[in-house]
């Protein structure tokens, strides 16, 4: 009982500080302003002088919601050893005492708290922009939130992940790159196997087998134009899918995070 | 030369060259530099040869946005799946009323009539419920991919709702002023669909004013003033003969020297003037 307090102090400790340290960057402020000064002009326009288009700005919005929650999840992700490695400070947080993997499962939980907590609010100025056009809440903006909720669960584990092998912004690229690939050209992946011949062909499969599938966790047209919901067995599939991807990376950042001297 | 002097020497030769490499470049014609673009808008600055590409994007999405925001790759998806697993054909091609496939079928057809021609041929079998009784070939992505992205629906964007597939169309058209497919899909979903005869105009007007030579642009102004006047068709039928005109002036009466828009220009011109003739003569 008291093993088990403790170690929910330390999460509650670990996960405030991701979570202050992310709001206090101002990034998130930042990215709103951007958003505004890309979606204000967007939604003036009246193309070839007719009016009522809204599902465009919907899906940009959705666009710069993704983009951004990208770039908050790498951001944090890839921020979480790296600063405390660097000036030292990761031997008295060891010293606390906390174990390694107490301590990666803490910072993880935190990092992926804090960016939930931005999507969150980025998705709350969108349905509050979807409610002033007419629109209202319905079962595929709940799946679709929680699928991008999943997606950001799986960026912060690359990122960690990533963090503990590679460079900053080596990470960032590399994390930035292999996920905003396979959210565009995962799906066609085979196809373009199948057109190419040799080594790349085998790495085309290799990466659609292994990448990390981000396109799963979209449901931008599903919400845009009103489809529906996907069935419940899909949504379990891709939360287990999201579940299984991040654990997978955890679990490597654990054995790397072992074996690395502080 | 002593070691603070080696800054101020190397900022006043590169002070130098910059001023040389000024003067250089401002005797360049900018215009005849091959990266120099024809435009000279910001778009055409940015993004140079790009902005072809930009416009088929948007047109295939003005595409997806009129068939309900399904994107034909994705329902090939699906179909492919039941292809593999029910052994279904698919088709997915626009077939022309005389039987002739081509890309550019906004309902010309023989009847002159609403019809869009869109013709995917997507057969309503081919849903959901089969894929998830066949599975996907031993494809766990697969499976997901296509009940996440591909829709079990289909249905074409019409009337005030169709006006959706405009700023699509409008952006396709702004990278890419000349892409007389974004000009002419874009008034024939303002005519056929939202039956917005003054927009259908309006997008006419635009693209005449950045393509003045496009025999399509000037055959799609004929249609449109066609379709609008029924009773008088004596102004529709001077521009489609000086469509036709145009053609054959551009070939020098040649017809196999003409490029497959223009070719195609001419066939429906004549078309239309023989049905004119018909109207006339009954």
């Amino acid at each position: 009982m008291k093993r088990m307090r403790i170690f929910l102090l330390q999460m509650k400790a670990l996960v405030k500080l991701s979570f202050v340290e992310l709001w206090r960057r101002n990034d998130i402020f930042g990215l709103l302003v951007l958003g505004i000064a890309l979606m204000v002009p967007l939604s003036m326009a009246s193309p070839f002088g007719a009016s009522g288009a809204s599902r465009y700005l919907d899906e940009m919005a959705l666009l710069l919601i993704w983009g951004f929650s990208l770039f908050v999840a790498l951001g944090t992700g890839s921020r979480l050893f790296p600063p405390e490695f660097d000036s030292r400070t990761i031997l008295p947080l060891l010293s606390k005492p906390i174990s390694r993997g107490r301590l990666l499962f803490g910072k993880y939980l935190g990092a992926v708290t804090a960016s939930w907590s931005a999507l969150l609010f980025f998705y709350a100025l969108f349905v509050g922009s979807m409610i002033a056009h007419g629109g209202g809440f319905s079962v595929e903006l709940v799946q679709a939130v929680v699928f991008h909720m999943a997606f950001v669960a799986v960026a912060v584990a690359l990122a960690l992940a990533g963090s503990l092998l590679v460079t900053p912004s080596a990470n960032l690229t590399l994390c930035a790159v292999a996920l905003a690939g396979m959210f565009f050209f995962g799906r066609r992946l085979p196809e373009y196997a199948k057109e190419v011949n040799g080594v790349l062909a085998s790495v085309c499969r290799f990466v659609y087998a292994v990448g990390p599938h981000a396109e799963f966790f979209d449901m931008r047209q599903r919400l845009v134009h009103g489809w529906g919901g996907v069935e419940w067995t899909v949504v379990a599939a891709v939360l287990a899918y999201g579940a299984v991807y991040a654990g997978a990376c955890l679990g490597f950042a654990a054995l790397v995070l072992r074996k690395r001297r502080a | 030369m002593s070691a603070s002097s080696v800054p101020i020497s190397v900022a006043a030769a590169s002070s130098v060259a910059a001023a040389a490499l000024a003067f250089a470049v401002g005797g360049i014609d900018v215009a005849r530099m091959p990266q120099a673009s024809s435009g000279g808008d910001v778009l055409s600055v940015a993004f140079g040869g790009a902005k072809d590409t930009i416009s088929a994007a948007m047109l295939h999405k003005a595409d997806s946005y009129f068939h309900g925001g399904v994107d034909m790759d994705c329902t090939l998806d699906r179909e492919h799946d039941c292809d593999e697993n029910c052994g279904h054909d698919h088709h997915h091609h626009h077939r022309h009323a005389d039987g002739e496939d081509h890309d550019h079928d906004h309902g010309h057809d023989g009847d002159h009539d609403e019809d869009h021609g869109h013709g995917h041929g997507h057969d309503g079998d081919h849903d959901g419920e089969a894929v998830a009784e066949h599975g996907a070939g031993g494809d766990p992505w697969r499976w997901i991919n296509v009940r996440v992205r591909a829709p079990e629906i289909e249905k074409h964007l019409e009337g005030d709702k169709a006006v959706e597939t405009m700023p699509w169309f409008w952006a396709s058209v702004k990278a890419n002023p000349h892409n007389i497919d974004a000009w002419t899909t874009a008034w024939f979903i303002a005519r056929s669909a939202m039956h917005d005869s003054a927009l259908a105009w309006r997008v006419i007007e635009e693209a005449k004013a950045k393509n003045p030579d496009s025999l399509e642009i000037a055959l799609t102004e004929a249609r449109h003033v066609y379709d609008s006047g029924r009773g008088d068709s004596a102004a529709a039928r001077r521009m489609f003969e000086a469509v036709a005109a145009a053609a054959l002036d551009r070939c020098g009466g040649d017809e196999s020297k003409l490029s497959e828009g223009d070719r195609w220009s001419l066939k429906f011109a004549r078309t239309y003037i023989s049905d004119i003739e018909k109207k006339h003569s009954r």
